[in-house]
């Protein structure tokens, strides 16, 4: 069952046209990546999806056409668009209370255990918070509201490793199960790469790719030769040859063989370099 | 209801800061008033201006007027303050990045404006009826001292004069509200500068081509304007301060301008939500 059909979805700015005829359906229980480079069209895409820009093209959330944005749909989706985002004009109280005023989905129990787990000062203001603080208020109250869609919109940027991992860890904990949708956008997939299921490749506002994240790697493979053997990996024209100490690597087609190379996995970004390229020109 | 019950308590964490202002002011006007009193009374240099009481205006004129006057200082402050909170009301969560944040909860769009209309105007009608009527008790004690107190004149002046503000009140507030929905930053000064700007060009057309373009400034200027004394003067000797109050009350609420005034706001109110809900939110 699909939760969201895109059907030919197109966004210009102005002249800049920042999606590009993005057609896909997003089926229900997978956590699905949104990779791209800085400016590919990943914010843009995820708020054609919720209705806050307008857009060409269809989009079908829950049985519901998104035409502009519909407060019901918030219902249905929760979405972190950065953690700065919240108001630093409230107390952290003030914030859960005003939250849970508003959504009927919203889980009292599942809250306080939350709070309970967290040191969030609840009578300091948000401004007054760290990142990483406003990062668990964002997270306790977002996981607190029973919804079938949580969209992350780059929710880590400019937060340290740690709590880049607690962040992701505790969404996978507490929220996901296989009744529910994830969609992540980031620009640095090595963190989430271990979670995700399908990925969706977006560059210049197209999308490039959507695919099951391991069918996709059982696709493709690293092969490693020495220097002097470069015209070994040159033959099968990969995208782009990487150097490194005495060796060229390049991702290559899982079915092709070669002597004496070196096989080995990509990773996302790696598959993400091949595809899409490094540059952002 | 329940979340606008909700909407509205959000929004007076936020503006609850701004609100009680007037009260401070208020608070320092009097601790002047008392400091100045006391200073003069341990310098021994108490010499009032008193009213001979025999010769001066009748006891019910000068209760009407003195409780118009007491909602000088409160009646400005809630014009000013009403400026200050409607023209941030639909672009402060812009400027302070929380707009995805208030945008992606399950509430209608008429509910976050009506809020925070509410709270920018009645919010400010509230505080400046507080303060005047703790005015209203001060001077009227004192006049009451000195056996000068009319219940009837000094409560009509009160209320036909915080009518009179609140009506005022009522149109700057949605005329800024509605600009809040148009631009970013000082909404007032910049939707004001914009209507100084057509009204100029219309005089130079009309001046020009001998036209009779609307001059959109007049028209705004009568429906601000504020009229508690209106017809004081001229009234009052003839008539007699019941008389005039029973008039004044038609002037100053019971009347078609009212009406237009309440529509006018109200059509304000409904466009800037209706320009607020079609902007992309980026």
């Amino acid at each position: 069952m699909n939760i969201a059909e895109v059907k030919n979805l197109t966004k210009y700015y102005g002249k800049l046209k920042a999606l590009d005829e993005i057609t896909l359906n997003i089926p229900q229980g997978r956590i699905i990546g949104l990779l791209g480079k800085n400016g590919a069209g990943k914010s843009t895409f995820m708020r054609c999806l919720l209705g806050f820009l307008k857009h060409q093209g269809e989009i079908t959330i829950l049985g519901e056409t998104i035409k502009s944005h519909k407060e019901s749909i918030h219902e249905h989706i929760a979405f972190i668009p950065d953690v700065s985002s919240l108001d630093d004009r409230l107390t952290v109280r003030q914030t859960m209370d005003y939250v849970a005023s508003l959504n009927q989905s919203w889980n009292a129990g599942k809250a306080q255990k939350l709070l309970a787990g967290s040191d969030l000062p609840l009578n300091q203001k948000v401004a007054t918070l760290s990142k990483g603080m406003k990062t668990k208020l964002y997270l306790l109250i977002t996981l607190s509201l029973d919804v079938k869609i949580l969209l992350l919109d780059e929710p880590t940027l400019g937060l340290d490793i740690v709590f880049r991992k607690e962040f992701f860890n505790t969404i996978l904990g507490e929220f996901y199960d296989e009744s529910r949708t994830i969609i992540i956008s980031t620009h640095q997939v090595e963190e989430v790469e271990q979670i995700l299921q399908d990925i969706i490749f977006i560059d210049k506002g197209k999308m490039i790719l959507y695919e099951n994240v391991e069918e996709l790697k059982k696709k493709y493979s690293i092969f490693t030769v020495p220097s002097d053997k470069i015209e070994e990996l040159e033959k099968h024209k990969p995208k782009l040859i990487t150097k490194t100490l005495g060796h060229v690597s390049a991702i290559l087609d899982s079915e092709i063989k070669i002597e004496n190379a070196e096989e080995s996995k990509p990773s996302l970004s790696d598959l993400f370099m091949e595809k899409v390229g490094g540059s952002n020109e | 209801m329940n979340k606008l019950k909700a909407i509205m308590i959000k929004d007076w964490h936020i503006n609850k800061k701004s609100l009680f202002v007037p009260f401070w002011i208020t608070a320092g006007f009097y601790a002047f008033i008392l400091l100045s009193v006391a200073f003069a009374y341990f310098k021994g240099d108490m010499n009032f201006n008193m009213i001979d009481l025999d010769t001066g205006p009748p006891v019910a004129e000068i209760n009407y007027i003195v409780n118009m006057a007491i909602l000088s200082l409160p009646g400005l402050m809630s014009l000013l303050f009403i400026i200050m909170l409607t023209q941030g009301a639909l672009n402060e969560d812009i400027r302070k990045n929380c707009e995805l944040f208030h945008r992606s909860q399950p509430v209608s769009i008429w509910f976050r404006t009506g809020s925070k209309y509410l709270m920018g105007i009645a919010g400010n009608w509230a505080v400046m009826l507080i303060i005047a009527l703790f005015n209203f008790l001060v001077v009227n004690i004192i006049l009451a001292i000195f056996h000068q107190f009319d219940f009837y004149s000094a409560v009509n002046g009160m209320v036909l004069s915080s009518i009179s503000f609140m009506k005022t009140g009522l149109i700057i507030g949605s005329i800024t509200f509605f600009f809040s929905a148009i631009f970013k930053d000082k909404a007032f000064f910049q939707g004001f500068a914009i209507l100084l700007g057509i009204q100029f060009l219309f005089m130079i057309v009309n001046a020009m081509l001998n036209w009779h373009l609307p001059l959109p400034l007049t028209y705004l200027f009568k429906l601000v304007k504020l009229n508690p004394m209106e017809g004081l003067e001229s009234n009052m000797a003839p008539t007699g301060i019941r008389s005039h109050i029973a008039s004044a009350w038609g002037v100053i609420l019971f009347n078609w301008k009212t009406l237009i005034q309440i529509v006018f706001s109200g059509a304000l109110f409904a466009g800037a939500t209706w320009i607020y809900k079609n902007k992309e939110i980026k």
